[in-house]
């Protein structure tokens, strides 16, 4: 991904202060060192974003070593304490759950700037917002790194959408209060809060929704003619899990990336048992 | 009768307003007179674009930057380039000399219905 150096100007939201915060430990540096300053932010974010997947296919390993090796090669990744690393047995292909792990697809988080905000200034002045006060009464701006979505309210409060995983939110917001602050208002950073995250998982198998709510009924809401996918409670965590019959599944509703882990190992076996053999 | 007038820096635009400005000088014509001019440029030019245009035009770039404020949306491309594809000539050499590739440009869009009813 290749940004372009426009975004490296003193206007814009990419700004260099914010390189040390996010740089990262030396076992994480980007393979490939940018020549170009201006893109040295979005490098080390890419990279980090690119090196998910190659610890998800470290998990995947049958010769998968302790938990602790698997959190130090990834400074983002799952803390040692989630019930992944604690329940993942030692020799695997005994649990199958470790096969499967959620992904984070979306997190909101909130933070309030602690100052009235002039919305029709921000919009006249900052790049890439969209206000329309007939429609939507916030100033809807993006940032490309981290990939980004804030909702800028005149009271000061700020929604910041679209983050993959904690750290890009909150350092999204902060971006998004900088590029407040550098149009002159008196922006803080006050209790910043995430208030929902979204994961997703395919068990790779097809399920038999029918079934599995006529045996779950009480957490269960299954309307096909209202929505293809079955909706599933969970208690404790208290998470929303939205099923569908090929077997791909989306966990909403948690504060914490820990709840969607224990949510799907919950009813990650549930779910076996209402596998479609065909 | 309220027109954009943001036709005005166009090159005709440019040009009218310097000639009014050269006749004022002379004393050939008054302010009042010549903002009749530029309000009448407004809604001709308005008109005939929105009713006598019928070409299109395709163009590719990368998005840089956007705003939308005060129902305009202002769009900074890069990599601007327009696509020739006149299937009525068959200019082989020199493709698009026309229009030259910009690394930069700005469009400037304005809700098209409103001026109808304005």
């Amino acid at each position: 991904m290749d940004y372009p150096p426009s975004f490296g100007d003193p206007n814009s939201h990419q700004n260099d202060h914010y390189a040390s915060p996010m740089s990262l430990p030396p076992s994480a540096t980007p393979r490939s060192a940018s020549a170009r300053d201006d893109t040295h932010t979005n490098t080390s974010s890419d990279n980090r974003f690119y090196r998910r997947p190659s610890v998800a296919s470290k998990k995947s390993l049958p010769d998968m070593g302790p938990p602790s090796t698997v959190t130090s090669h990834h400074p983002n990744s799952v803390a040692p304490s989630t019930p992944f690393s604690a329940a993942t047995p030692f020799t695997p292909r005994t649990v199958d759950t470790s096969r499967v792990q959620p992904s984070l697809q979306n997190i909101v988080s909130t933070v309030s700037l602690g100052c009235k905000l002039d919305l029709k200034r921000i919009a006249l002045q900052a790049r890439n917002a969209e206000y329309n006060p007939k429609r939507f009464a916030a100033v809807i701006m993006r940032i490309r790194s981290p990939r980004t979505t804030a909702l800028i309210f005149t009271s000061g409060k700020m929604v910041c959408t679209g983050a993959k995983t904690e750290d890009d939110s909150i350092q999204a917001a902060r971006r998004y209060a900088r590029v407040i602050q550098k149009l002159g208002f008196p922006a803080k950073f006050l209790d910043f809060k995430i208030q929902n995250m979204v994961g997703s998982a395919d068990v790779s198998f097809k399920i038999r929704l029918e079934a599995l709510a006529l045996a779950h009924e009480s957490y269960c809401s299954y309307e096909p003619e209202l929505f293809p996918g079955l909706i599933y409670r969970v208690i404790q965590p208290k998470i929303v899990l939205l099923i569908f019959s090929s077997g791909k599944v989306v966990l909403t509703g948690a504060k914490e990336r820990r709840e969607i882990h224990e949510a799907f190992e919950l009813v990650y076996p549930i779910l076996k048992t209402f596998r479609r053999l065909s | 009768m309220a027109n954009y007038q943001l036709y005005r820096n166009t090159t005709l635009g440019a040009t009218l307003q310097e000639t009014l400005e050269e006749m004022i000088s002379q004393g050939a014509l008054t302010d009042h007179a010549a903002g009749k001019v530029l309000s009448e440029f407004d809604r001709s030019i308005n008109l005939a674009l929105d009713k006598r245009i019928n070409k299109k035009v395709q163009f590719t770039g990368k998005l840089s930057t956007y705003r939308f404020c005060d129902n305009v949306w202002t769009l900074v491309l890069k990599d601007f380039q327009v696509k020739d594809n006149n299937p009525g000539q068959h200019n082989t050499a020199a493709p698009s000399t026309q229009v030259p590739r910009a690394d930069k440009v700005k469009i400037v869009a304005c809700d098209g219905k409103s001026t109808a009813q304005a």
